[in-house]
């Protein structure tokens, strides 16, 4: 049991680091407007995929080194993320049986909570951000949810 | 077909509501304590060391490659560089040659508008084109003519006091003759003592003669002399000249007096054309452009006239 609960979390661990990566990696302007959040992607996988190997940790740090590279209020991201990361797992076992289209519909939803939770916190800390870009991400991540699906999935299987 | 492995045995995930809303309060908590009072300022450095290699590891290539491009700048890239900052250094270098030269130009422009604060009539800078008309005489052409209004006997100043005035109007140059001029006079008083008199050019730049002082006057070196106004065509109070020398012959009736000029005949460029009509509107604002031309130009007596003297 031990033996194997490790050996799942090297995987979590690398997706996860590579997100990160691809979260801090400089963009063009225009670019950065349409870059999905693959930190938020990888962590929605593991939470669906197995949150017994912490789930729920992974989102909470993850949430944290977001809210550090992006500097903005400590916490910000670790709660959405945690929320969101609870929902999957929650909704996990109905998740794992749909088909690509309602799994992509359901990312929406859950990326869609996840910016409108960062969208309260940034109102409720007194910067809010009304550039309607924001919800732009929400589609972006459901269009691209596939392709990390699949990527994740192989690198899980090793 | 990408798929869920389904790893997970199913069933409940022990804790995960309570985990949930721990790691919740945890945020919470954070974003409360960072809000209110940023006493996380240490554990945002240190999670920082954390994520900061990330970034370095991520933005070293793009660093790298900008690097490396510089260091393998080709030849040409240089010379064109060269070829271009060498222009540039060259043009910044020509336009400071033209800085002393303006800096020049700015101070005597601005000790000429102080000049026209008493003057309280309307005025026309003009520039000298040709000093050395005439060996013998002292004149010199200014680039405005009866198409600005100038007219004949019209007063010329300097920033520093009275130049001549006008003696010859063409239709875009006039011609001046300094106040050196051996034809001119023009009526003054010392300013010490009001003592009236007329100052004599000489024909020599740099030297005037009050030829009617009577050897008992009160006449010293260091009097100032200023236009008196009278005969209307200088304003009054503006300064001629500095008495320079005295000598009382007593077997004369009349004592020798010699006068340096005020202004700087020599040396100045911008002049200032007055004009001394009552009617006309004062002018107190800045300098009048170049292509003004009056409202009701003062007609000149005789338009042909060689020399109002």
């Amino acid at each position: 049991m031990m033996r194997d609960r490790r050996i799942r979390r090297l995987p979590m661990m690398l997706s996860a680091f590579l997100a990160l990566v691809l979260a801090v990696l400089p963009l063009p302007t225009v670019l950065e407007a349409i870059r999905p959040d693959f930190l938020v992607l990888v962590v929605l996988y593991w939470s669906i995929e197995s949150p017994r190997a912490g789930g729920l940790t992974l989102a909470f740090v993850s949430g944290l080194a977001l809210d550090v590279t992006r500097g903005v209020v400590l916490g910000q991201h670790a709660l959405a993320l945690t929320l969101m990361g609870a929902w999957a797992t929650h909704l996990r076992l109905r998740i794992r049986v749909f088909s690509v289209m309602s799994q992509c519909l359901t990312i929406f939803a859950l990326l869609t909570g996840y910016q409108f939770v960062l969208f309260w916190i940034d109102g409720a800390t007194g910067n809010p951000v009304t550039n309607l870009a924001r919800w732009l991400s929400p589609v972006i991540g459901a269009l691209i949810w596939p392709l990390m699906l699949g990527v994740l999935s192989k690198l899980h299987e090793r | 077909m990408v798929a869920f492995r389904n790893t997970d045995t199913p069933g409940r995930t022990s804790g995960l509501l309570l985990r949930c809303v721990l790691y919740s309060l945890l945020a919470l908590a954070l974003i409360v304590v960072d809000k209110r009072y940023d006493h996380l300022g240490r554990i945002r450095r240190t999670l920082s060391v954390v994520t900061y290699p990330v970034q370095l590891a991520v933005t070293s290539p793009f660093e790298g490659w900008a690097w490396l491009r510089e260091s393998v700048t080709t030849r040409d890239t240089l010379r064109a560089d060269k070829v271009r900052l060498e222009e540039s250094l060259r043009l910044a270098q020509f336009k400071l040659q033209r800085y002393d030269a303006l800096e020049a130009e700015n101070r005597q422009l601005r000790a000429l508008r102080a000049n026209t604060a008493g003057v309280g009539s309307r005025f026309l800078v003009a520039d000298i084109m040709n000093f050395d008309l005439d060996a013998f005489r002292e004149r010199a052409l200014l680039d405005k003519g009866a198409r600005d209004g100038v007219y004949v006997g019209q007063a010329v100043l300097d920033a520093y006091g009275v130049f001549g005035q006008i003696a010859r109007v063409g239709q875009l140059t006039s011609e001046v003759i300094l106040i050196t001029d051996a034809a001119h006079a023009i009526p003054v008083q010392i300013n010490r003592n009001g003592l009236r008199t007329v100052a004599v050019g000489t024909g020599d730049p740099g030297r005037l003669k009050l030829p009617y002082i009577s050897t008992s006057a009160d006449v010293i070196t260091g009097d100032l002399l200023v236009t008196s106004g009278l005969g209307g065509g200088f304003p009054p109070g503006y300064p001629v000249g500095v008495v320079s020398e005295v000598r009382r012959d007593p077997a004369q009736s009349l004592a020798d007096v010699e006068v340096k000029p005020a202004a700087a005949l020599d040396r100045s460029r911008e002049l200032l054309l007055v004009w001394l009509n009552p009617g006309a509107p004062a002018v107190t604002g800045p300098l009048p452009v170049t292509s003004a031309t009056p409202a009701a130009p003062p007609k000149p007596p005789s338009a042909s006239s060689e020399n109002d003297e």
